[in-house]
Formats: structure tokens, C-alpha cells, sequence
């Protein structure tokens, strides 16, 4: 069987792309997209360590449902201020909306 | 063995589909790319014998979550071949270091930890009956709390993407 630390390193890997990609994209939606990597990763996690180490209590599959609950929810309102956003500003790119009142 | 072969090629599957959303050049394409890595971690959680959250991830993530991205990319009118506006900011230097950085010390401290020998060669699986237990008796507050979330989100992103009188 696959050891846990195969399952950390692959959420390792997928958490420190989505952060780049954070810090690189410019495009609102790529940035959306790049939060929902890192959001999977630290699920991804969770779950691994309740099926290895806590297969009675398993707190952390339950805490990946939640984390799935408020990734939708977030998703959700993220894309309305980004229509909202591009409404206003006819653009996507986070460079250019940096005013904080006009 | 079976199943460590198959591991392995859904890692090198979700590494590579992982990289293509975030280097790719095209928006349309990160997207399907994120399609790609969002159902391989669906399928860790099957590897992992948690099939309530493999169906849940396919579900929610793999369907209606890269629906709405693809959703708003279109109305956002992303241009599909690739602006350098889009994707590569002056900030790249800095987010390779970091994605570096933050990738080699959680690889250095996952492999290096001794984990419980007794525990960390398999995975126990988590049967669909003790979740719903857990979710519903254990963690009842919290579940309705997240359900009241959802409600006010939803409440909240009608409101803000309206189209208002006089706009």
C-alpha cells in the first residue's frame, strides 16, 4: 500500500503551485482558480491523516466536507465581484482595479 | 501492487494537470486543466477509501464549481489565445521563489517526520455510515451553521452581480 507521506508530498506539490499561481496570475479568475488548487490540497491532507491516523474519530474527512461547503460559497461570491468588477471597469485583470474609491 | 502503479500514474496525472493550470498560457485551457486536477484528487479520495467525499469532490468541484469558473471566464470575455496580461505578471520571479521555498520545507517536513510505523502503511478507509454519524449527531451545530453560510452567500451573489435601475 501507499505510505501517508507519498499522499503529504503529492499535496505538498499541488498547495505550492497554487500558490504560485496565486502570486502570478493577474486575471481574477486565474487567481480564483489557482485558490481552489490550494483548497484541494489542504483537503487532500485532511483526509489523508483521517484515514491514517484517526480512523475512529475521523474529524479530518469531516472538516474536508466543510472545507468543500465554503470553497462553494466562496467560489459563489468571488465570481459576482468579479462580474461586478469587470461591469464596472470592463477589465478582469486585478493590476488594474487597484483604486480604493473613485 | 496493483494499486501502487495506479497510484502513481494518478500523482504524475494530477502533478501534470496541476502545472498546466497554473503555467498554462491559455484561460481556457487552465481551466480544463483544472477539471483534470480537481477529479484526480477525487480519485485520491477513492485511493484513500473515502467514497462519500470522492462522489462529493466529482460532484461539486469536477461539475459545478468549473462550470461557474468557465461561466464567469466567458462573460468576463477572457480572450482564449492568451494575453500576457492574463498570465505573467513582473511579480513571477517572486512567485517562483516562494512556490519553491513553501514546496521544498513541506516535502522536507512530510518526508522527514517519523510517522507511527504501526499506522502509516495503510489506509484504514472511512465507511459512508460513521460520516453521516459524525455529521449529523457530533457535528450537528457546525453543519447548520454551514448551511446558514451557504444561504447568505447565495443571498449575497445575486445581490452583487444584479443588474441595478439606472446602471
Amino acid at each position: 500500500m501507499v505510505p501517508l507521506e507519498n499522499y503529504l508530498v503529492l499535496s505538498a506539490i499541488i498547495f505550492s503551485l497554487g500558490v504560485y499561481g496565486v502570486l502570478t496570475r493577474r486575471n481574477a479568475v486565474l487567481i480564483l482558480m489557482s485558490v481552489e488548487l490550494m483548497l484541494n490540497a489542504v483537503s487532500l491532507n485532511f483526509v489523508a491523516f483521517a484515514s491514517y491516523l484517526d480512523p475512529e474519530r475521523i474529524t479530518g474527512a469531516i472538516f474536508a466536507v466543510f472545507v468543500i461547503t465554503v470553497a462553494a460559497a466562496e467560489v459563489g461570491l468571488a465570481l459576482a465581484i468579479i462580474i461586478r468588477l469587470y461591469r464596472n471597469r470592463a477589465t478582469a485583470n486585478v493590476d488594474e482595479a487597484a483604486t480604493l474609491k473613485w | 501492487m496493483a494499486t501502487e502503479v495506479l497510484w502513481w500514474i494518478f500523482a504524475v496525472l494530477i502533478v501534470a494537470a496541476t502545472a498546466g493550470t497554473v503555467f498554462s498560457k491559455s484561460v481556457i485551457h487552465s481551466a480544463i486543466f483544472l477539471i483534470g486536477s480537481l477529479a484526480g484528487v477525487g480519485v485520491m479520495y477513492v485511493f484513500l477509501v473515502v467514497d462519500f467525499l470522492a462522489l462529493v469532490q466529482f460532484l461539486i468541484y469536477g461539475g459545478a464549481v468549473t462550470v461557474l469558473i468557465l461561466l464567469a471566464l466567458m462573460v468576463t470575455r477572457a480572450d482564449p489565445s492568451g494575453r500576457p496580461e492574463d498570465t505573467d505578471g513582473p511579480q513571477k520571479p517572486f512567485g517562483v521563489i516562494f512556490g519553491a521555498a513553501m514546496m521544498a520545507v513541506l516535502i522536507g517536513v512530510s518526508v522527514s517526520t517519523n510517522w507511527p510505523n504501526d499506522v502509516s502503511d495503510k489506509a484504514h478507509g472511512i465507511p459512508i455510515d460513521t460520516i453521516s454519524e459524525k455529521l449529523f449527531i457530533d457535528f450537528g451545530p457546525p453543519f447548520v451553521i454551514a448551511s446558514a453560510l451557504l444561504l447568505v452567500a447565495l443571498i449575497g451573489a445575486i445581490i452583487l452581480a444584479r443588474q441595478e435601475e439606472g446602471e
